[in-house]
């Protein structure tokens, strides 16, 4: 009789494993609660991948992994992956709750009429400060002067940190200096150039990993950073007990903001579990949760009720409609681009 | 009879060879041959629209395709290039040079301490590989942070002298520090077996003959551990020269190596031809320097 029900365990077991929905999503970018609760309603497995920038993934993927059902990338790397055609149509029939998202995230530049993305969720790029430094430094926290112009950065000499990422922290000086984020004049990237070599000495490091753990400490006092990163930062820093908070603000300059969404990949075998598993994330109930745990931007109208309350009040995670004006999502570069960016961002580097 | 033996022994023993040779030979041929040559073969291509690389041959003459010296003639289009791997030389240079400082006297205590200390002290050498690199590095992160008792001495004594605060943490120093202390047991351990083997009777001898210690030391011991010297230099040497996590997590704004250079080139600027160059001159370079070094130790030795 035991024999007969290891057996039958492992058989389910067995039949289990076939229902698997493979996920490939950046680190903590869904709550553990929402994933339990995907599997109990589909009785399926869900498999998780993980990435740490758009980079990685597109890298991974152009080496030939596959297997994945659903990527969340960043717009412009989704764009990328539709002019790969490594992406499969939606089927929209099966997703009656795309209702839920706010028509300002809808219809973007990287797929008009989202024919094969729907939004998941959008980080801002801002900057992060201690709150009582600043307020003791009397620094403004609504311009990106604070960053770059060395009147403000004498005070803060070693205490600042900027991502490492050529396309944020070049957007962010062409944003400061009155340009698009996604302005590709060459003069004007010089310009961006040397408004960051004049910065740098001030700044501590470029740095896209350590700084919620030095924001948390209170090493660093002001960062060029993610939003949702910031928010981490100001939760470890309330649990620490610091006399401080972390504060994230939007620059009155504008910013960038990442639209991350979900897409179908080609090589992906479940496009049926993908379909069930989008449609359960655009529920309101399910994507509040990845906001209320990480403090993540969220186009769902039907999560706000769900949000804790203090978030759906920082602007910096939902911005008015003045703010989100000034928001400028990253295009993709062409090769040629690519390369004088890169070139500028080594001498950037090395003066 | 003589002449019937060889001629069966000889197939045996080529056999005997081929089964030492073979598997060195073979992975140096599958993991260092092989990888070359695609480098060598993507460094003439296109980039790919999206990384990658674009198609050597295509049906449409519009898209990218087809071989080109553009990426080489990139390369010393701009003499920035040339000085990140200046750059990145100094900072292997010196690493090579702190940890044979540092390495030599090591050694030198652990070959002539007693037998049974030796291989005690020489696990405790080994010991940090049994932590993962990344955790070793992160740990430099704390010891080296404003707030560690290091950063507080040192910016106490110099405030006491009115000399402005330094940061440890996100410098040059930082990188250098952490690259001593990463590749310090490839300098000691070959410096450890070269030492280890040295005929003691040799330096009775310069003794009797009315050598001092320093001489003893210096035109005995030091020339015949010039081997040693060189396989421990070459082991720490190479290593720092393509390294990159540890300028990515404890440098600051001006501590891009080599390494990151080539990295950033297959992420963040998608553009593996350029990448593929940078890092077929880098193994060029090496290959250089290591014919150099053996040629040199060659010399040497004969001289010694």
């Amino acid at each position: 009789m035991r024999r007969i029900c290891l057996l039958l365990s492992l058989l389910s077991g067995a039949a289990l494993a076939a229902d698997e929905l493979h996920l490939y999503n950046w680190n903590n970018y869904i709550s553990a609660q929402t994933i339990e609760r995907f599997e109990t309603e589909c009785a399926c497995k869900v498999v998780q991948d993980y990435y740490s920038d758009n980079e990685e993934m597109l890298a991974k993927l152009a080496a030939g992994a596959s297997g994945y059902d659903i990527i969340v990338p960043t717009g412009n790397a989704v764009e990328s992956l539709i002019r790969q055609h490594a992406l499969r149509p939606l089927d929209k029939n099966h997703l009656p709750h795309l209702k839920n998202i706010n028509p300002a995230y809808l219809d973007t530049a990287f797929d008009l009429g989202n024919v094969y993305s729907v939004p998941y969720a959008y980080t801002i790029t801002l900057l992060g400060y201690n709150s009582q430094k600043i307020a003791e430094l009397g620094l403004p926290s609504d311009t990106w002067a604070v960053i770059f112009e060395p009147r403000y950065l004498e005070k803060l000499k070693g205490r600042v940190t900027v991502l490492d990422s050529q396309r944020e922290l070049i957007a962010a000086a062409l944003k400061y200096l009155g340009y698009s984020a996604n302005d590709v004049i060459e003069a004007h990237w010089q310009q961006a150039r040397d408004l960051i070599i004049r910065a740098k000495p001030y700044w501590a490091a470029f740095n896209a990993s350590s700084y919620i753990k030095e924001l948390t400490v209170g090493d660093i006092w002001l960062v060029h950073g993610y939003s949702n990163d910031i928010f981490q930062a100001n939760l470890d820093a309330q649990k620490a007990g610091r006399p401080f908070s972390v504060v994230a603000s939007l620059p009155k300059e504008g910013a960038v903001l990442s639209l991350d969404s979900m897409v179908l990949h080609n090589s992906g075998p479940r496009p049926d579990l993908a379909h069930r598993f989008i449609d359960f994330m655009l529920d309101g109930k399910n994507s509040a949760e990845l906001t209320n745990l990480i403090g993540s931007g969220n186009p769902n109208l039907d999560a706000l009720q769900y949000v804790r309350a203090e978030i759906v009040r920082d602007k910096s995670v939902f911005p008015d409609s003045v703010q989100l004006r000034h928001l400028e999502m990253l295009r993709d570069l062409d090769r040629k681009q690519r390369r004088v960016l890169s070139r500028i961002w080594t001498e950037i580097k090395l003066k | 009879m003589n002449e019937q033996e060889k001629i069966r022994l000889t197939p045996a023993a080529r056999l005997g060879k081929w089964l030492v040779s073979g598997p060195p030979f073979l992975f140096l041929l599958l993991f260092f041959v092989a990888p070359s040559i695609i480098m060598v073969l993507a460094s003439f291509r296109y980039p790919g629209e999206f990384g990658a690389l674009a198609p050597i041959a295509s049906a449409d003459s519009d898209t990218l395709h087809g071989l080109t010296l553009e990426t080489y003639e990139f390369f010393f289009s701009d003499i920035i290039y040339s000085y990140v791997f200046f750059k990145s030389f100094l900072v292997a240079l010196a690493t090579t040079l702190i940890c044979l400082t540092l390495a030599y006297p090591l050694a030198l205590l652990i070959a002539r301490s007693p037998k049974k200390s030796r291989d005690l002290m020489v696990l405790l050498v080994v010991l940090p590989f049994a932590s993962s690199f990344l955790i070793r590095v992160y740990a430099w992160m704390i010891l080296l942070g404003p707030q560690a008792a290091l950063s507080q001495v040192i910016n106490g004594m110099l405030g006491v002298f009115g000399i402005a605060q330094v940061y440890l943490l996100f410098s040059p120093f930082a990188v250098l520090v952490a690259m001593v202390y990463v590749h310090l047991p490839f300098m000691v351990l070959p410096l450890y077996t070269n030492l280890e083997k040295h005929d003691p009777s040799l330096l009775d001898a310069a003794q009797d003959l009315g050598a001092n210690a320093w001489q003893r030391f210096w035109q005995v011991t030091f020339p015949l551990s010039l081997p040693g010297i060189f396989s421990g230099s070459a082991l720490v040497f190479i290593p720092v020269l393509g390294m990159f996590a540890i300028p990515d997590i404890l440098g600051g704004t001006g501590d891009m190596l080599i390494g990151n250079l080539i990295k950033e080139q297959f992420l963040a600027t998608r553009d593996w031809p350029f990448g593929s160059t940078l890092s077929i001159m880098l193994t060029i370079v090496v290959l250089l320097l290591v014919w150099l070094a053996v040629r040199l130790g060659r010399t040497r030795g004969r001289y010694a």
